[in-house]
């Protein structure tokens, strides 16, 4: 970065920060009634506003779910299948690298914040917080009273604690996420300031949240240092709403209601077992047999879904999930390459290389791929930016990326690239995983049938799809990402150039950059992650979004669905359905 | 007999140390970096780098074998790189009464079924009897176990319901429960191997029967049922139990492939996954277990057929 | 080797002609070679060409229905014929050749080369070779050409074994003993005198292995370490049938039944062959 781009965004974020604390601070309610806070897009703009404005954000008395409410805690043994997997390898967060992991550690764990269905944030160990005004100084009232399960009275040093370990790669896999922490103070036994590098728009909803980030959810030294790490991945000791009572590896997880959860209404059953079955099949049966209650883990085979669907015991939700699925093109790899995606769109669609990239982009049809590939279930992608993330997602994408649909723009563009119906055209291979196999099956498919070009099949054990991926020696490779709850997640992660999976093992001097690098996304991205006004950020989200997308970072597939199915007899609220989470503390069996 | 099974005994551990050490240096040689893998999702290839100085596999190849081989002298396997630390003992300490009850389930099921049947074929040698048998045997020894396991979940798991297509309930959850997880992969993995046992009756009795030895019996005017049962048929189990130690392998890698049709986490499920996911230790630890079964049960057939056959002890 | 030839030739109509389960079985590989070498003419239609109309039922234009891609069953088992017995042929006759050589080297020179080989054949006794596969493939990693290596690899000992035991008793024959004594190579003796002489228990384990052969590519293929391009194979289409066949049962039954048979087939013509040939029941353990 330059320092005069530097200086710039300096003063942006400064009017960034001005404007967003442009309130009366004395009524942070001013203005604002409960169907404000209530709606998903403007959700996230109030609250942060009157984070900013009032200096006090006492979130768990404005939103809906965090307000303790009369609630019939009805007991009972709620039965869960955690599809798709074998063992439930660690609920440590440190350890922890997959989202049905976090699933669980959610119910177990607490962190400062917890995001709510709209994926905002809400206080969770966190009472309330003020931000100083230039947003790199965050202080914390925690909430008193709250005991780990062994007993351990929950202070400041915890979170302390947490931090520290972390933040250090040895014995956390998420260091990268506080990175940005420069230290943490202890201001009282229930009083922290978390002090920041730089502006962080994304530090509620991601660093300090309990299932996102992970880095943040806060672990008991006691538990750790008389457990050992293994059996504390096996049994983690927290805060939260469920206390793990027996899990031995590749056998059910049996969680217990914490009776001294800070919230006395919760959670509504006594008892949960969780457990793993890797197979669709099996799954199946269990739920139609009512041997489990309801589903988490992987998502759900999208073939099960209609099944669920027509089956009267059970009820299936289904919203959209956070995260997408594309295919990456090597941009220094003929017939495809392109070696500079700083140019407008105008001037790039001269280049013969860009025309076959956005040729096989514009050739897929995505409504029918879904339909083939997915049975329907997911919704079409033209960017990293999900639908899950609500506010941020640009419902006119699908209509305005130069990624849409069109077979014959595809064919005439492939022609002037100089491969008339195909003809002449190199056979490319498609990286992929025996998990991707179907899905690359129906991409060759249309490609064969709309472009008339053949991509051949390359299935690689992941591991070693990824040490291609990285060091970019593949033509094309099938990838995304899951579990992305912040715009951070799909933008600072994969669009820039220093993305970290963006070629970090290639050749550096045989290729400058990875697979995409444009000086204007990386400037976007950069500016809204320290961007705290939610207006401005998501302007320049999604005009990072739009330039990747029209410039073919990679042709777009999908954003996968997340879809839950649980019986009728559990009554499941609409406060715990959040994209990708499944949080049992409010679930009640009738 | 002690300097037999002492000398049988060091052949069986310079066995497992041989397929150890290949095991080693072949999967380091095998592209896709486990680290970079587990950390995708977690997103710090950064921390990738730290834990492979932390796990010591950016040494030498040499000095990470000597060290894994010296650990595991002292019992210690490691701990799994994918995912979490989960040491590799424990890791297959769960596993192993899996896959064990599994095998022991099948062989029960399988003998149950193959002696009867194979006698019966015997002494009705050339009758339908014998035909329908024979020819059972050869369906069974052709069925793939995968398969087959398949066939019992649509039939009784997916239409009739009679029972769970699911995994794996330890006995402590009550026998019922526990048998009624392990019966269809019990006989997915045990059906070829019953016709094996059942021809190897088969046979073995109609060896027997023809021995004068048997004809003596009937002179003596014993029943035909005293001849079968107290003279025919113990002598020729004894060529039937040396095939059982061989073809034990054959059920024992069965269980591997019927694991992955039950989703049940035994050894062969969690080889299989460690495989995928490059987790060295786990791998490692699953294949010594495994071998150390295979050659355990080897050496155990050749010492009981030792006591049975004496002459065995002589050329041993 | 024409001699041996005409024996076999003759040996193989004997064979046929007096067990009816044998007759049976070759006339089911004869017809299921020729379908996989005509496959293209044969199959009904493009063993990949997909179709939005999924999981359909078996009817007169998908006579075994249709997967989960819309792709004609019917044509991807004829396909997946060619691939299935050409792994299962090619590695077998490729352990043979291998196997063989080695164990008539081990028990014609014995010595130290005997001492290595039997070492090697030992280790892999220890083992079910279907395990031995799985092992490979795991450290050579997944595709057809690794599984084949791992399949060959995982045989070979047994051919060896055999090929060695036979050897020494052979060697002892007054024939070879002749032989040495006008002067003839060891190259010679082995092909032209030791060779001819032990192939009646190689056939038949030839024959069973085969079919263990084909057994072990599906096996391989459905724990997902097989061969996974878009060539259909019978394990293959068992595996990417695996999450629909509860909803379409077609999808599990016929690949499987396809393996059962040819298997079965194989197995029957490998008896007829023992009986025949008088080789002992041990011999294909």
């Amino acid at each position: 970065m330059t320092d005069r781009t530097r200086s710039d965004l300096r003063s942006f974020m400064k009017q960034s920060w001005d404007e967003a604390n442009d309130f009366d601070p004395a009524d942070p309610m001013a203005g604002l009634n409960r169907s404000d806070l209530a709606g998903p897009q403007l959700g996230r703009r109030t609250v942060l506003r009157l984070l900013a404005a009032s200096g006090a954000l006492t979130a768990t008395h404005l939103l809906p779910g965090a307000v303790p409410q009369a609630q019939a805690a009805t007991g009972g043994t709620l039965r869960a299948g955690w599809s798709g997997v074998g063992e439930l390898r660690t609920i440590d967060p440190a350890q922890i690298n997959q989202v049905l992991l976090f699933q669980i550690s959610s119910n177990v764990l607490s962190g400062l914040t917890h995001i709510n269905p709209a994926l905002q944030a809400e206080g969770d160990l966190a009472l309330d917080w003020e931000v100083n005004g230039d947003g790199t100084e965050y202080t914390f009232n925690l909430r008193e009273g709250v005991t780990f399960h062994n007993g351990d009275a929950f202070t400041a040093d915890d979170v302390i604690y947490t931090y520290q370990r972390s933040k250090d790669p040895e014995k956390s896999i998420h260091s990268r996420v506080v990175a940005n922490i420069k230290d943490i103070e202890k201001l009282g036994e229930h009083k922290v300031k978390i002090i920041l590098g730089a502006p962080q728009a994304s530090l509620l909803v991601k660093t300090l949240e309990r299932s996102s980030g992970r880095a943040m959810t806060i672990v008991s030294r006691g538990a750790i240092e008389s457990m050992g790490l293994s059996e504390y991945g096996l049994k983690a000791v927290g805060t939260g709403p469920f206390k793990v009572t027996d899990h031995q590896l590749g056998q059910s997880m049996t969680l217990e209601r914490n009776e001294a959860y800070w919230d006395p209404n919760r959670p509504g059953v006594d008892k949960v077992i969780i457990t793993p079955i890797i197979d669709p099949e099996p799954f199946a049966a269990a739920m139609e047999a009512g041997d489990i209650h309801i589903s988490g883990g992987n998502p759900i085979p999208p073939e099960l879904v209609d099944r669920f669907e027509s089956n009267p015991d059970l009820v299936t939700s289904i919203i959209p999930g956070p995260g997408f699925q594309g295919i990456f093109m090597n941009p220094w790899r003929d017939p495809m390459k392109v070696t500079d995606f700083s140019k407008p769109v105008e001037e790039l669609k001269k280049e013969k290389g860009f025309m076959v990239r956005l040729a096989i982009a514009k050739a897929i049809d995505r409504e029918l791929y879904i339909r083939q590939a997915h049975f329907g279930r997911a919704t079409p992608a033209y960017g990293t930016i999900n639908p899950a993330m609500g506010y941020y997602y640009d419902d006119a994408i699908a209509a305005t990326s130069e990624q849409r649909f069109d077979a014959e723009a595809a064919q005439a563009m492939l022609a002037e690239a100089g491969f008339p119906g195909g003809e002449g055209f190199p056979e490319l291979r498609i990286l992929c995983t025996a998990s991707t196999r179907r899905d690359c099956l129906v991409i060759k498919n249309i490609l064969k049938k709309n472009l008339g070009i053949n991509i051949e099949l390359d299935v690689k054990d992941f591991p070693v799809l990824l040490d291609e991926f990285r060091a970019m020696s593949f033509d094309l490779c099938r990838l995304g990402s899951g579990g992305d709850f912040d715009p951070d997640d799909g933008i600072v992660d994969w669009i820039q150039t220093e993305s970290k999976f963006n070629g970090r093992d290639r050749n550096k001097d045989e290729m400058p950059f990875g697979w995409f690098s444009d000086p204007e996304v990386d400037r976007l991205v950069t500016e809204q992650s320290v961007t705290a006004d939610p207006a401005a950020r998501k302007a320049l989200v999604q005009q990072a979004n739009q330039i990747s997308s029209d410039k073919v970072a990679q042709a777009f597939l999908y954003h996968p669905s997340d879809t839950m199915v649980w019986r009728k007899e559990v009554n499941f609220p609409d406060a715990s359905r959040i994209p990708g989470l499944v949080d049992l503390d409010r679930v009640t069996l009738s | 007999m002690t300097l037999y099974i002492l000398k049988r005994s060091l052949g069986a551990i310079v066995v497992m140390w041989a397929v150890a050490t290949l095991v080693f240096f072949m999967l380091r040689l095998l592209p896709g970096d486990p680290l970079a893998a587990m950390m995708f999702d977690a997103g710090d290839p950064a921390a990738a780098d730290v834990l492979r100085v932390k796990y010591g596999l950016d040494q030498p190849i040499y000095v990470q074998y000597w060290r894994w081989f010296t650990l595991m002298l002292q019992g210690d396997l490691g701990a799994s790189i994918y995912g979490s630390r989960v040491p590799v003992s424990q890791i297959l300490l769960e596993a192993a009464p899996r896959t064990l009850s599994l095998a022991f389930l099948s062989f029960i099921v399988a003998v149950i079924i193959a002696i009867p049947a194979g006698l019966v074929s015997a002494l009705r040698r050339g009758r339908p009897v014998d035909h329908g048998v024979t020819f059972i045997a050869f369906v069974g020894l052709s069925m793939p176990d995968f398969w087959l396991g398949i066939l019992l979940i649509l039939l009784f798991a997916a239409n009739l319901g009679w029972l769970p297509a699911i995994g794996y309930v330890p006995m402590s959850e009550g026998v019922w429960t526990w048998l009624s997880h392990l019966l269809m992969p019990a006989i997915a993995a045990g059906t070829a191997f019953s016709a094996i046992i059942a021809r190897m009756v088969r046979s073995s009795m109609l060896e027997v029967l023809k021995t004068d030895f048997i004809r003596v019996a009937y002179a003596k005017g014993l029943k035909p049922n005293q001849v079968v049962m107290g003279h025919a048929f113990p002598n020729a189990l004894i060529p039937v139990i040396t095939v059982m130690g061989i073809a034990f392998g054959l059920l024992m890698a069965s269980t591997v492939v019927v694991e992955t049709v039950f989703a049940i986490k035994g050894l062969g499920r969690i080889l299989i996954e460690g495989i995928l996911n490059r987790d060295y230790p786990v791998v490692q630890g699953a294949i010594l277990a495994v071998s150390f079964i295979f050659v355990f049960v080897n050496l155990l057939v050749d010492i009981l057929y030792g006591v049975i056959d004496p002459r065995i002890r002589v050329q041993g | 080797m024409s001699a041996t030839e005409t024996v076999q030739r003759r040996t193989f109509a004997m064979v046929v002609r007096r067990d009816p389960r044998a007759l049976a079985g070759a006339v089911f590989l004869a017809v299921l070679a020729l379908a996989a070498i005509f496959a293209p003419w044969i199959a009904p239609h493009d063993p990949n060409a997909m179709d939005y109309m999924m999981m359909e039922e078996p009817s007169a234009l998908h006579p075994l229905g249709v997967d989960d891609l819309g792709r004609d069953l019917l044509s991807r088992i004829i396909h997946g014929a060619r691939v299935s017995l050409f792994v299962g042929i090619v590695t077998v006759g490729i352990a043979l050749v291998l196997g063989v050589g080695m164990g008539i080297l081990a028990g014609y020179y014995r010595g130290w080369i005997d001492t290595i080989i039997m070492r090697y054949i030992d280790l892999q006794w220890a083992f079910p070779n279907i395990l031995i596969a799985v092992y490979l493939v795991a450290v050579f990693g997944t595709g057809l050409l690794n599984v084949m290596v791992a399949i060959t690899l995982a045989y070979l000992d047994d051919f060896a074994r055999i090929a060695r035991g036979m050897t020494l008793q052979v060697k002892e024959e007054l024939f070879v003993q002749a032989a040495r004594s006008y002067g003839a190579s060891d190259l010679l003796i082995m092909v032209r005198h030791i060779l001819p002489n032990i192939l009646a228990p190689v056939i038949v384990l030839a024959t069973v292995s085969v079919s263990n052969a084909i057994l072990a590519e599906a096996v391989l293929s459905f724990l997902g370490l097989g061969v996974s391009s878009d060539t259909p194979t019978w394990g293959l289409i068992l595996s990417e049938a695996r999450s629909f066949i509860s909803r379409a049962w077609w999808l599990g039954v016929y690949p499987g039944l396809a393996i059962m048979l040819t298997v079965l087939a194989i197995n029957f013509l490998g008896d007829a062959l023992r009986d025949h040939l008088d080789v002992r029941e041990g011999a294909n353990l």
